[in-house]
């Protein structure tokens, strides 16, 4: 069974006409809200600003780019919960059992192998594009 | 010239309400991974175009964390399909209707 991509044909557009009446009414509020003209930055570098922001060096800022906060515990506390995330996910897609290695978690989990395949008889690689193979069914391994 | 604010708000919901139409008509983990991060590129949009607004700085600076913060819950949940994909051999959503198996 080969993995092509296909068009997905269990779409449930009922539920996605809620979506599109979602966006026509914020459409329609937005369309007739008021605003005055932005403000905007003036001169200077918006993003130099940014970095200096970031890294709480405030007083380098220029003043047409208003009150801004320093952000340097932030930016520390999100670098921690992304060296969470990659530990996390890591430990997520790590196999249990006997295979411990880092590089399951970078395979695609691969397909089941035919009873034919299994046993050495068909080496000719994946089959035609026949739907899925009842032969597959047979593979008795761990579940 | 700058463009007005209003256009931005569409621009946000837009990006916003594809990403709620590919969660209520899709049942794939991965669309749904997708179209979670269109809903907080949605909200990305809204802060920058208020922080230019405003004149203000905190929304674009803030903005750079969301997206930081998109970028843990990815890893953490394509983490999740995986597990997902190896315990039922599918990544359809509405199959995994058990906590334990």
């Amino acid at each position: 069974m080969t993995s092509r991509p296909r068009f997905a044909t269990d779409v449930n557009y009922a539920n996605g006409t809620a979506a599109l009446a979602l966006f026509g009414v914020l459409a329609w509020t937005f369309v007739n809200a008021d605003f005055l003209p932005p403000l905007g930055f003036g001169e200077g570098e918006v993003t130099r600003s940014i970095g200096f922001a970031m890294f709480d060096m405030l007083e380098l800022i220029p003043d047409g780019h208003g009150e801004t906060e320093g952000f340097l515990v932030a930016f520390i506390v999100i670098a921690v919960v992304l060296d969470a995330a990659l530990d996390g996910a890591v430990m997520l897609a790590r196999r249990e059992g006997e295979d411990e290695s880092l590089v399951t978690a970078l395979a695609d989990g691969g397909r089941r192998l035919t009873t034919r395949e299994r046993d050495g008889l068909d080496d000719s690689g994946p089959a035609a594009d026949s739907g899925p193979d009842p032969a597959a069914d047979s593979w008795e391994g761990e579940d | 010239m700058a463009i007005v604010t209003q256009y931005y708000l569409v621009l946000s919901a837009a990006v916003f309400c594809i990403g709620v139409y590919g969660i209520l008509t899709r049942s794939n983990a991965l669309m749904f991974l997708m179209s979670v991060e269109l809903l907080l590129n949605a909200a990305n949009i809204n802060l920058v175009a208020f922080s230019f607004y405003y004149g203000n700085l905190t929304g674009q600076v803030f903005t750079l964390f969301t997206m930081a913060l998109a970028a843990a819950e990815v890893a953490v949940g394509i983490g999740i399909i995986l597990v997902l994909y190896r315990n039922f051999e599918d990544i359809d959503v509405t199959k995994a209707a058990t906590m334990r198996w």
